[in-house]
């Protein structure tokens, strides 16, 4: 869209509006006479609420006396009338259509090459809900929203701080999102920002529709399988990561918040952690990093030994193994590869199918194919409850879902042809490459390794909240 | 060149000479255990000399340390292919000469990627694999102790002294590395000197002192010793370990193989710094020729000068660092 001012003609003016929507049914264009001049209030239908812009907009603007001409009506409107707390000017016709886009009403007026806009947004958003995905028994039920507005003031209720900042920009040469930057000035290190910023800068797309759009711009460029950024759809949590010194971008449209830097060792962290007691919230911790090994691992590790390695199961256990396995009529690896794939398949069915439809696929999946798969003699028991295991243990690390789901089929592969050299070889590539997992020089290891002892208190285990609260911890002592 | 803290220049040391030990060839005996700690204590010597001495390696000494790096690499895939009798690797055992190829290759591939990494992932990777070996070998030794033998700790000593510090030497294959890349350790040298040096006696002197009682009674028969311990220590009744130190013993070769190509290739771009596309790839291809090279022989003599050698070049090949110049 050309630069430059609006055109002073309101004639012109509304035809010029009119051409570059081409005509748009949403685009509403309210004329009007007012203090004896000529103008015209445009908003987007759907956009604004009608009962606050008739309230606050029309009854007072209707009501102004007349006025010598319109330098004389917008300098009445602003000293003497208080129609929104948000009042942009409109200078040209691309901020014209940016603010009408995002909810204002535009006031035109004949002579003026300047518009005022009035923030009286009122469009249709999900009210604020308990996350789906982040799970919590002793905390708040409240999860973020669509609307960037609503997520930015349920952090505000949080951290009433001053050092509290919010920058909103916008992203997306169609989509105009946008896009809050959060984060605590007393905590976080200029140059961090100054880093992300310059990571933002760089985006050029034209929609910015969900995180992942903006997530490959402010992680490292290499291949790394773990991601070094995390979301948040908890508020509260993303206050404790922006306490702990670091960055969070929340985008409009989108019920999650980008969190930078993201360590590895806080996809085993809940909010409940910290609501129960140490020791007990401990247990859980161990017992998280146990289902993760065992998601990951457990098929491989059963195909493996069954191969390969049978000395590693007393005799019970292997006669077991040996009496269900012979009546399989397919190799262990392969059995073990299509219950996994199974399980692919029915898990993204039962994603992406509407939720009581859903249900039943869980149901027909679990009793009907499964039941028949192990009587048909299909799928060995032993088989199908190591991959359940496997399952269950992935699903308590929700966060690491891709990365298991994928790991656990590579580990399967190399455990199946190489056993537990195999294991080994990947295990050994896969370590390097999470070690190698750095953004903004914070390893994503930290505080396993590089060590940091002082991180051990709620990475190990998870110290009291006094001896917590006396550590001051910020993500900056992890920096390298 | 990036910073390592003196603990991940331990580790990726340290793993190095934990595979040497592994793949340790013929009897042991307590005179293995005086030569290694006297040779350790000469090389602890001697490395304290380049600390001192500081900076960065000369021309000269960089393509000294390359060469030292590609034989150690030679050497290192050479023990991994004489242990494949003792420690079962399913692909290779049955396919002989191409199962051994395999074997490399997949090796090769995984130190490949490791190294294209660069050294500080390398060495935070190698933290967390040296705890767990050191863990892993620990559950193993300690279970091996419960079918010792105390009076097999005093076996009759085959070696001289002398024979069993060469012996030392011999295993000692990090030293080239550790010249190259003690300059890159944050804060002061002597000290990551000094924790390694003390790790690697500690380590010695524990696999050792396991071995001995465990193995002793068969020491003439067995042609790696740690291994046989390995496999002799079983901590259950009713199921055999012993496969478990066959991930041990993986972990420990991929190390150990990617320190020195990491150490190659870090040398090929110091001394020639447009090479820097294949450089990790050159050293791997150079690696796996000398293993060719080197095949069947253990070469002890040759490494054991080889390492004396890297120590004594070392501090004579270092540019003198800035505040020795200056002072």
């Amino acid at each position: 869209m050309e630069k430059g001012g609006l055109l002073p003609v309101l004639d012109s003016s509304i035809q010029k509006i009119r051409s570059v929507s081409g005509g748009s049914s949403d685009v509403l264009i309210n004329r009007f006479v007012t203090g004896g001049i000529h103008c015209a209030l445009l908003c987007c239908e759907g956009m604004v609420s009608a009962s606050v812009i008739t309230e606050l907009i029309f009854e007072p603007i209707t009501d102004i006396p007349q006025q010598k001409d319109s330098h004389g009506l917008f300098h009445y409107i602003n000293e003497e009338l208080l129609l929104s707390t948000d009042r942009p000017e409109v200078g040209d016709y691309d901020t014209l259509f940016q603010l009408m886009n995002s909810g204002f009403a535009v006031l035109l007026a004949e002579g003026m090459t300047t518009g005022l806009a009035f923030g009286v947004q009122g469009y249709n958003t999900r009210g604020v809900q308990e996350p789906l995905g982040e799970g919590n028994i002793m905390g708040a039920h409240e999860g973020f929203t669509e609307t960037v507005r609503t997520n930015m003031s349920q952090i505000r209720r949080r951290i009433k701080s001053p050092e509290l900042v919010m920058e909103l920009s916008k992203k997306g040469d169609k989509s105009s999102t946008d896009i809050c930057l959060c984060y605590m000035k007393d905590r976080v290190p200029k140059a961090l920002m100054e880093r992300i910023r310059r990571s933002l800068d760089r985006v050029e797309l034209e929609a910015v529709l969900t995180t992942g759009y903006l997530r490959p711009f402010v992680e490292n460029g290499s291949f790394e399988l773990f991601d070094s950024t995390g979301t948040t759809e908890r508020p509260d949590v993303l206050c404790s990561k922006l306490i702990e010194g670091r960055v969070a971008l929340l985008v409009d449209g989108v019920p999650y918040a980008i969190v930078i830097p993201r360590l590895f060792c806080e996809s085993f962290q809940t909010l409940d952690d910290y609501a129960y007691k140490p020791y007990y919230a401990t247990f859980i911790r161990w017992l998280k990093y146990g289902a993760f090994l065992i998601a990951v691992l457990l098929p491989s590790f059963y195909v493996a030994i069954v191969m390969y390695h049978p000395e590693l199961l007393n005799s019970t256990l292997f006669m077991l193994l040996v009496d269900s396995e012979k009546k399989a009529p397919l190799s262990i690896v392969t059995e073990a590869f299509f219950v996994l794939i199974m399980y692919e398949v029915i898990r993204e069915a039962g994603v992406r199918l509407p939720k009581p439809v859903g249900g039943a696929v869980s149901i027909i999946s679990g009793l009907i194919i499964g039941d028949a798969a192990v009587n048909s003699g299909l799928v060995s028991t032993p088989l199908l409850t190591m991959t359940a295991l496997s399952v269950l243990g992935g699903l308590v690390v929700p966060e690491l879902n891709p990365q298991v789901t994928v790991l656990r089929f590579a580990f399967l592969i190399s455990g199946g042809a190489l056993g537990l050299f195999g294991i080994s070889l990947l295990a050994c590539a896969v370590l390097v490459n999470i070690c190698a997992t750095e953004d903004y020089g914070f390893p994503y290891m930290a505080p396993l390794s590089p060590f940091r002892k002082s991180g051990m208190g709620d990475t190990a285990v998870r110290s009291g909240i006094k001896k917590l609260q006396s550590r001051g911890f910020t993500v900056e002592e992890y920096h390298e | 060149m990036n910073r390592i803290s003196k603990f991940q220049f331990t580790a990726l040391l340290l793993i190095t000479d934990l595979f040497s030990l592994c793949c340790c060839f013929g009897g042991i005996s307590l005179g293995t255990l005086w030569g290694i700690l006297a040779g350790t204590a000469v090389q602890y010597l001697a490395a304290m000399c380049f600390a001192v001495q500081g900076g960065a390696l000369k021309k000269w000494a960089q393509v000294f340390f390359l060469v030292y790096a590609v034989f150690s690499g030679g050497a290192l895939f050479v023990s991994l292919w004489r242990t494949r009798s003792a420690v079962y690797i399913p692909y290779e055992a049955s396919h002989g000469i191409w199962g051994s190829l395999m074997t490399a290759g997949l090796i090769a591939l995984v130190c490949l990627y490791a190294s294209s990494t660069g050294i500080k992932s390398v060495t935070r990777a190698a933290v967390i694999a040296a705890v767990m070996a050191l863990l892993s070998l620990s559950v193993d030794l300690v279970s091996a102790l419960f079918n010792a033998e105390w009076s097999n700790v005093s076996l009759p000593e085959k070696r001289g002294l002398l024979g069993e510090i060469l012996r030392g030497f011999g295993l000692s294959g990090s030293l080239g590395s550790m010249a190259v890349w003690l300059d890159s350790v944050k804060g002061d040298k002597s000290k990551a000197l000094t924790a390694y040096f003390a790790a690697k006696a500690a380590a010695v002197t524990a696999v050792i002192v396991t071995v001995l009682p465990v193995v002793g009674g068969i020491m003439e028969l067995t042609e790696f010793p740690v291994i046989t311990a390995a496999q002799l220590s079983q901590p259950f009744e009713a199921q055999r370990i012993d496969s478990l130190f066959l991930v041990v013993f993986s972990v420990l070769a991929i190390f150990s193989v990617t320190l020195q190509v990491m150490t190659g290739a870090y040398l090929f771009g110091e001394l020639l710094p447009r090479f820097q596309r294949w450089r990790s790839f050159t050293v791997i291809a150079l690696v796996i020729g000398a293993a060719f090279i080197i095949n069947g022989r253990e070469l002890l003599t040759v490494r054991a000068c080889a390492a004396a050698a890297a120590l004594l070049i070392a501090p004579v090949g270092a540019k003198k660092s800035a505040a020795i110049g200056s002072g």
